[in-house]
């Protein structure tokens, strides 16, 4: 387990199926994720299943469940697609428990896991994407750090309108500067 | 086939890939390409035989690019990355040097926009380029890319870091006219 401010990092484990299975079918929170059909209980089960059958490792995904401090499971956040050579890799999160919207908990567990990739991972740089009209999350990432690279013009069809995304990189010594660097 | 000005874009056949191959061992040609490692002309030659036998799909429609001559002087296509909002990736190699700077890469650049927006009816093509390919910046704006912004510290190639400039085109811009000289 990795141990946050206001949140934990740990694996993900099958005991967390009926979240995950109720959060990426809730369209409040898929509307933000690049997710818009229906998951069967079965597909989330096997996709769950394959995930959590191998270890984390640098170049398989890195997940975890996010976790309150009295042990509620709020959400996931993972970094995939890490590359080697260019030390770099691909940050997503969701807090599927909309009451935990707003609180906080997504910036710390944003935070942990960024120091996590470049404490642990040796990462230089870490990447996300974000719709434009995702307000809150723009802000959050801000907050920890990540700087709007690009803009990916009508990149995405949703609700009847096409919208931007944006591009986030968060560099290692820009996170250091801003947050400290680990103590010793 | 689909006709351009100074080249032709046509299916891929087999016997390419020699020619493949020996521009994705050519350091000049990599300098700009995402390829570090070694490929063997096996290699290439296995890849080539799974993508001519299946053809193109809507997912990956790759084409080889001909002079009028039929000299084979590079690669180019469009791959799809989310079929609901019709938005796609460019890939572009001319691997013979000696045709550089003349315009080729650019007519190829043009007639696959078209076949993309014509064709496949797609509503936005982007592309990633590394930030010191001013010849590939330069060609992509003149066929009607306009500068997205760029991932910093992005790609590590040839000993240090630098930034990719991610451009697009929407199909707003292509239908007014953009890239085709009478915008």
């Amino acid at each position: 387990m990795i141990e946050g401010s206001v949140v934990d990092l740990r694996a993900l484990e099958m005991d967390d199926i009926d979240r995950c299975y109720r959060w990426i079918n809730d369209r409040e929170v898929t509307r933000f994720l690049s997710m818009r059909y229906q998951t069967p209980y079965a597909a989330e089960e096997s996709w769950l299943r394959d995930r959590i059958s191998r270890a984390m490792s640098f170049t398989n995904r890195v997940m975890f469940a996010i976790v309150t401090k009295d042990g509620r499971h709020i959400g996931n956040c993972d970094l995939f697609d890490a590359s080697p050579e260019e030390r770099k890799a691909h940050l997503g999160i969701m807090i599927g428990e909309k009451d935990s919207w707003s609180q906080g908990f997504g910036t710390d567990a944003m935070l942990t896991m960024l120091r996590f990739a470049f404490d642990e991972m040796n990462l230089n740089r870490v990447e996300l994407r974000v719709y434009a009209f995702n307000e809150r999350a723009i802000r959050c990432y801000e907050k920890c750090g990540f700087v709007h690279e690009v803009t990916l013009r009508q990149e995405q069809y949703i609700d009847g309108v096409y919208h931007d995304a944006y591009l986030m990189g968060c560099l290692r010594d820009e996170f250091y500067a801003l947050h400290g660097k680990t103590p010793a | 086939m689909i006709e351009g000005m100074l080249v032709n874009l046509r299916q891929r056949e087999l016997t390419d890939h020699v020619r493949t191959y020996a521009w994705l061992n050519d350091r000049e040609v990599t300098r700009f390409h995402p390829t570090r490692y070694a490929y063997s002309l096996a290699y290439e030659e296995a890849h080539y035989r799974l993508d001519t036998s299946s053809g193109q799909t809507r997912e990956r429609a790759a084409f080889a690019i001909d002079t009028k001559e039929r000299l084979h002087i590079g690669n180019c296509g469009l791959t799809l990355q989310y079929a609901e909002s019709g938005s796609a990736e460019l890939g572009i190699m001319v691997g013979d040097t000696s045709y550089w700077d003349r315009g080729y890469g650019t007519d190829a650049v043009r007639i696959l926009v078209r076949f993309g927006f014509e064709s496949m009816n797609l509503h936005r093509i982007a592309l990633a380029v590394y930030d010191f390919n001013a010849r590939g910046v330069a060609s992509y704006r003149k066929a009607g890319f306009v500068d997205e912004g760029r991932r910093r510290q992005a790609h590590y190639h040839r000993g240090c870091y630098g930034d990719t400039v991610v451009m697009s085109i929407l199909r707003e811009e292509y239908a007014a006219g953009a890239g085709r000289g009478m915008a």
